[in-house]
């Protein structure tokens, strides 16, 4: 059978873009993180909607070049990405919400860019290179248009697989289908294998590259409603 | 008492407003949106954050954006600081792209700043640190004509931003000193206008019905 550490051998070479699920402290994908940090790779360029645990465990170990993000924190503020901000290194691209949404967009569509509606008269566009303001070659209306972001891959962390491979989320999905459209390889770990319900599923298996059973995979983030956050756990990062 | 007059404002502001949704970001602002149902807007769906809807909605991180532009979403938000023109920042202090002080990150405040939706900022307290002239860092971007209400509920009264400048609707009691107190913010205040001390009678009963243990009140200290 093959391993999670096999997998991300081959799958996050040192320099991938490696897009991380889950939302603030809801089912990060720790265990896949983990095995990242275990492998030693270096230069990586790490990105996620919103982090947490994720960030601050990779950005501790080292082997980080870049950090693509719209907003970390944990329980509080997160130490090392405020240091990382405040030094500029690693280097710390910043996103709002909807832009981190439409650059994985414009990937999932193997667009090289897509206009988004908000972001224009912000800082924004000054700091992120991926932002750049434009125009509707239609109307001429003023859009920011936003650079594809590909991950090379991307690791979610779910409540349950079935044996077809589609994988199911108890709740909040946050971006993860988006991720899995958008990367070049998808790896989902999972708390454990659940019967099949394909109408259910939240990402059907044609998404899907690697699943690999992980109970426990979120900690110290939640797994609604298998866990909560671990706020010790958290604090030992 | 502050916590009951903003939240409870709030929740009067959400039961008028004519959104599906409401984005709570604290939890005096979920207790208003809850009492919100009570007062006459029952079917007002609440998101869990900003990335889930409550109910078996799957698309929703991405739904949110759509509602924004379409007016159906309300927003209460808390940034770091507020400026003079509605610009908002959450993402740090200092300046852009290296802040002396980072913070959060700029998270959905760019999306929700500009929108034809209402959006209310809900600061516990009236401060000169928050309320400044020009934020540091321009997450949210000043509103434009064709925006949604933009109303900021502080201890020092009910404000609403009218053609680019903050006008008071109503102050809370020693509200004008409040508003002295953070001077870079410029606030309209015309003669005569009302003093605000409690929300409606029935604003009071809907949060003792949907709050009986008060935890709208830990964020505003009390």
């Amino acid at each position: 059978m093959t391993t999670l550490h096999d997998i991300l051998a081959e799958a996050a070479p040192d320099g991938a873009l490696v897009a991380c699920g889950g939302g603030e402290l809801r089912r990060k994908p720790m265990a896949a993180v983990r095995e990242l940090i275990a492998l030693g790779r270096r230069d990586l360029r790490v990105a996620t909607m919103l982090g947490s645990a994720d960030v601050e465990a990779l950005l501790g170990a080292g082997g980080v070049a870049e950090v693509h993000a719209a907003g970390v924190a944990l329980e509080g503020l997160a130490p090392r990405w405020r240091e990382a901000r405040q030094t500029g290194e690693p280097r710390v691209v910043e996103w709002s919400e909807g832009t981190f949404t439409a650059a994985l967009q414009a990937a999932s569509l193997g667009l090289d860019s897509i206009p988004w509606p908000a972001g224009l008269g912000t800082d924004l566009p000054a700091v992120n290179p991926w932002l750049k303001e434009a125009s509707d070659p239609h109307t001429g209306r003023p859009v920011l248009a936003v650079r594809a972001l590909v991950p090379d891959v991307a690791l979610l962390h779910v409540n349950g697989v079935d044996e077809e491979g589609n994988a199911y989320v108890d709740g909040d999905l946050v971006l993860d289908g988006l991720l899995a459209r958008a990367a070049r390889r998808v790896v989902v770990t999972y708390e454990r294998q659940v019967e099949s319900d394909p109408a259910r599923a939240a990402i059907s298996r044609i998404w899907i590259d690697d699943a690999v059973e992980a109970p426990e995979g979120a900690l110290p983030t939640a797994c609604p409603p298998a866990y909560p956050i671990d706020a010790e756990g958290l604090r030992a990062l | 008492m502050i916590a009951d007059l903003l939240t409870g404002t709030l929740a009067e502001e959400l039961a008028a407003a004519p959104i599906r949704v409401f984005v709570p970001t604290t939890p005096a602002t979920a207790v208003a949106a809850r009492a919100a149902r009570l007062l006459g807007n029952e079917r007002l769906a609440l998101a869990e954050g900003f990335t889930a809807l409550a109910g078996p909605q799957r698309d929703w991180a991405t739904d949110v954006f759509t509602l924004l532009r379409r007016g159906l979403l309300g927003v209460a938000v808390a940034p770091v600081q507020l400026d003079a023109a509605g610009r908002t920042n959450l993402s740090g202090i200092g300046p852009p792209g290296r802040p002396r002080v980072a913070l959060v990150g700029p998270r959905g405040l760019p999306e929700n700043n500009d929108t034809p939706c209402p959006l209310w900022y809900l600061l516990a307290q009236h401060s000169p640190r928050t309320l400044v002239e020009r934020v540091d860092i321009v997450c949210g971007p000043a509103p434009s004509p064709t925006a949604g209400p933009r109303t900021l509920l502080s201890p020092a009264g009910c404000f609403d931003l009218v053609d680019g400048r903050w006008v008071a609707r109503w102050l809370a009691p020693g509200g004008g000193e409040l508003i002295e107190g953070a001077p870079g913010f410029a606030i309209e205040v015309a003669v005569g206008v009302p003093e605000r001390a409690t929300p409606s009678a029935a604003a009071i009963a809907a949060l003792a019905a949907v709050d009986p243990g008060g935890t709208r009140r830990a964020e505003f200290g009390e």
